[in-house]
């Protein structure tokens, strides 16, 4: 196995990056979103609780009215059915009405000695008129200590049949009072005709709470609460002016109050009230809420960073898993490539040579074979004529020659060039070799022979090959030449075909020099002429074109042996006999393009 | 007894007679009895609306003076029986003496808050001698309660005049003795309803005043 390229490297572990950012990610989510609730939870459940405390706390304010109020409701019961007061409201005795209820609400007023009862003890009474007005009281002595302008706040609008409840807020005294305020209903017409107006301290009350726990009214604007600051106060007075002039349902508020927070409940104490409105205000501190909330909070992180801290280990080896496989998938598919690659250069760098060889080969032959064959025209036009002496006759047959020879490698050329460019289709068919052998020896024997060369042939009758005629032709007339060619004065050329299981052998003996050890290798290369002097003539393409088409048959050719007395040639071909092989076989190799033993 | 002052009047207006001959009849349309008839016929003064008036509806017509009188200085009752004022409705000259008898078995303690007279007369019982009064030195409506009783109510019309007269269950009226004159003769119906026609007097003519 191969390192993997660095980029593959990069690409795999961004990919396992990837993985444990998204695992953090997820671990992140999940930790924030236990904070969240975790936070809300606590966060409702302190509300809830100091809700509940709160209501509580007014149920208990409720519970101590609700005593007040039946006292009173009994008392104003009583008082209306004295016929006094009636007579005093009825007859336009109003300077008589508090004489007359002096003795009626003597005990209603606290003394200040039942201490235990002053709770249920009044501070001041008033009556109202039939229009709601405040009866002014001539003496203020038995009726309660009350400054004129707060006395003016206790007038009602109108009035009603229920008990009104209401707040006061009396500014000489920075104290606040429950204003119960019984309607006086008339025997006579069951209509209000007056109202007693009764007046409670408010203040111990609501003031009586334990620990860090504050709790006021909040009435004419301004916001009753003892130890408060100035500046606490102002913006107390405000928040709760915006808050109430919203008429929001939502009875807690979160505020700041000398740098912690504290939660503010806050519940209207006389809805429905004639008077003007007043609210319960409770105060809160959230310290210990908030200590909880940051004790479940730290908890939750510590979770969430173990949690992370396994998930990031978790997912280290999940990614390790995961990315394993696509690792040796990349490691895999960058070897693939190289592969692909190296193979893709290789054959791109060959079909351009093959390509540029066959090219340059076919060109070369067409670009020749033109002006060759006007010289040769030129020079039989010259031979024609009578007027040049026997010597000129000569050296023009000569020249003639020549350009059969040019034609010859040209046509050779031609015929490699289509066989490299895998153009040369074999058209294969048999092929009586035996007598394609009998022609050629009659023509070697008719052609004139300076050397005197012996022929000796041992032929088997009709030997029938499998190719193509012309071809095969081609071999054995550059075997027959060569051996011709390369032979000494007065030598033997001994010519066998036979025929060996399914395949036919043609040898080609010659006697002459042998060719030496090194070159033999070398001498099915093209233009190759294995070290022969220059007399002898050939262009060094006949033997590599007959190996080249003896394969393209199916067969070989093979320098058998070279030694002082023989050079031995032996061709392979197909016999018909053993022709039933596939056709498409056939097809394939006849189409197939043989490497060529010397590139380039 | 109630009757006892039903005399007095006539005894009183055939005293006064002797002064004048004219006369001043007719009918004062009465508000619709609000209860059904009963044999043994007691009036009691209820509210409806904050206003007072008797049940059954009874009136009170007068003939207003051009000139107060000087106070007469007769003296009349009013009975507490039953937790009633008897008669419930009292129409009165002005210096009157109204005498207020216990003739229950229990306390009463008769007061009054009204504007034109204030008097408590305490507690008292039946055999309280003399009988606790008040007299009566100013015009106006008197409410007449208890403070034992609060549903007990009567009243006391105190006038300026000596000619008055009660009208009967179906509102006729008769003024006698009259002197001559041009006059304003009144019609009380409640606490709340006085109606007025004037009226010219001649010796011995009657004349007919209706107050629809």
């Amino acid at each position: 196995m191969n390192r993997p390229e660095p980029q593959n490297q990069t690409a795999v572990s961004s990919y396992r990056a990837r993985l444990s950012i998204t695992m953090m990610l997820v671990v992140l989510a999940l930790t924030a979103l236990g904070l969240f609730l975790a936070e809300r939870k606590v966060d409702i459940e302190s509300r809830l609780d100091l809700l509940q405390d709160f209501r509580n706390e007014l149920a208990t304010l409720h519970g101590v009215r609700e005593v007040r109020q039946a006292a009173l409701a009994e008392r104003c019961q009583n008082l209306v059915e004295r016929p006094r007061i009636h007579a005093a409201l009825e007859d336009n005795a109003v300077d008589l009405l508090y004489p007359s209820a002096r003795d009626e609400l003597r005990d209603v007023l606290g003394g200040g000695n039942e201490r235990d009862n002053d709770a249920l003890k009044a501070k001041f009474y008033r009556f109202l008129d039939g229009k709601g007005g405040v009866i002014v009281p001539a003496e203020k002595a038995d009726v309660g200590q009350l400054a004129g302008s707060d006395e003016k706040r206790l007038a009602l609008p109108r009035l009603t049949k229920d008990l009104q409840v209401g707040y006061l807020l009396r500014r000489d005294v920075s104290a606040i009072d429950e204003i119960l305020t019984m309607p006086i209903i008339s025997t006579e017409t069951g209509e209000p005709i007056g109202a007693l107006c009764l007046g409670f301290e408010a203040g111990e009350l609501v003031h009586h709470r334990t620990g860090e726990i504050r709790s006021g009214i909040w009435v004419d604007g301004r916001l009753q609460l003892p130890g408060l600051t100035k500046a606490e106060q102002d913006a107390l007075d405000a928040e709760l002016n915006r808050q109430l002039a919203r008429r929001s349902s939502d009875v807690s508020l979160r505020i700041q109050l000398g740098g912690t927070p504290h939660l503010l409940f806050q519940k209207r104490l006389n809805p429905g009230s004639l008077y003007p409105e007043a609210y319960e205000i409770a105060i809160y501190p959230l310290a210990g809420a908030h200590a909880r909330l940051w004790q479940i909070r730290r908890h939750v992180i510590i979770a969430g960073v173990a949690l992370l801290a396994l998930g990031l280990l978790a997912s280290h080896f999940v990614s390790r898993r995961l990315s394993q496989p696509v690792e040796k998938l990349a490691v895999m598919s960058e070897e693939e490539r190289a592969a692909r690659e190296r193979a893709q250069a290789a054959l791109a760098t060959t079909s351009a040579e093959l390509q540029r060889s066959a090219r340059f080969s076919a060109d070369a032959s067409h670009q020749l074979k033109t002006p060759v064959t006007v010289l040769r025209a030129g020079l039989e036009e010259l031979l024609s004529r009578e007027d040049f002496g026997p010597e000129v006759y000569h050296e023009l047959s000569a020249l003639l020659h020549q350009t059969y020879r040019i034609t010859g490698v040209i046509d050779d050329l031609l015929l490699l060039s289509r066989m490299d460019a895998g153009r040369l289709q074999i058209q294969f068919e048999p092929v009586n070799l035996s007598q394609l052998l009998a022609e050629w020896m009659d023509d070697i024997s008719a052609l004139p022979d300076e050397l005197h060369v012996h022929l000796k042939t041992s032929i088997e009758p009709d030997l029938m090959v499998l190719g193509e005629k012309s071809y095969i032709a081609v071999i054995v007339q550059n075997l027959l030449e060569n051996a011709r060619k390369y032979n000494v004065p007065s030598g033997e050329i001994c010519v066998a075909a036979a025929k060996r299981d399914d395949s036919i052998y043609l040898t080609v003996e010659n006697t002459g020099r042998p060719i030496p050890l090194p070159a033999q290798a070398h001498i099915f290369e093209r233009f190759h002429r294995g070290g022969v002097g220059e007399n002898v003539p050939g262009h060094g393409l006949g033997l590599n074109l007959a190996r080249e088409l003896a394969r393209l048959h199916g067969g070989d050719l093979r320098l058998v042996r070279s030694d002082a007395k023989w050079t031995e040639f032996e061709v392979r071909f197909r016999a018909v006999e053993s022709a039933n092989a596939p056709k498409s076989d056939l097809a394939h190799n006849s189409t197939a393009r043989y490497p060529s033993a010397h590139p380039a | 007894m109630h009757r006892v002052p039903y005399a007095l009047i006539l005894i009183f207006g055939v005293t006064q007679g002797a002064f004048g001959q004219g006369s001043v009849e007719g009918r004062v349309t009465l508000p619709e009895k609000k209860s059904a008839p009963v044999a043994t016929k007691r009036y009691e003064v209820v509210t409806k609306g904050g206003v007072l008036a008797t049940d059954p509806p009874l009136g009170v017509v007068y003939l207003e003076e051009a000139q107060g009188r000087p106070g007469t200085s007769v003296t009349r009752q009013v009975a507490q029986k039953d937790l009633g004022f008897v008669p419930a409705l009292l129409p009165i000259q002005t210096g009157t003496r109204v005498e207020f008898p216990n003739q229950d078995d229990t306390y009463h303690n008769i007061f009054s808050y009204s504007p034109a007279k204030r008097f408590d007369l305490g507690r008292y019982r039946k055999d309280e001698r003399p009988f606790p009064s008040v007299v009566f030195d100013k015009a106006g409506l008197i409410t007449l309660r208890c403070d034992i009783h609060e549903h007990m109510r009567g009243l006391i019309l105190v006038l300026d005049t000596s000619h008055f007269v009660i009208t009967d269950p179906d509102g006729r009226y008769r003024l006698t003795n009259l002197p001559k004159g041009k006059f304003t003769v009144k019609a009380w119906i409640d606490s709340r309803t006085t109606k007025t026609q004037p009226v010219e007097l001649k010796d011995g003519s009657a004349v007919h005043v209706d107050f629809p």
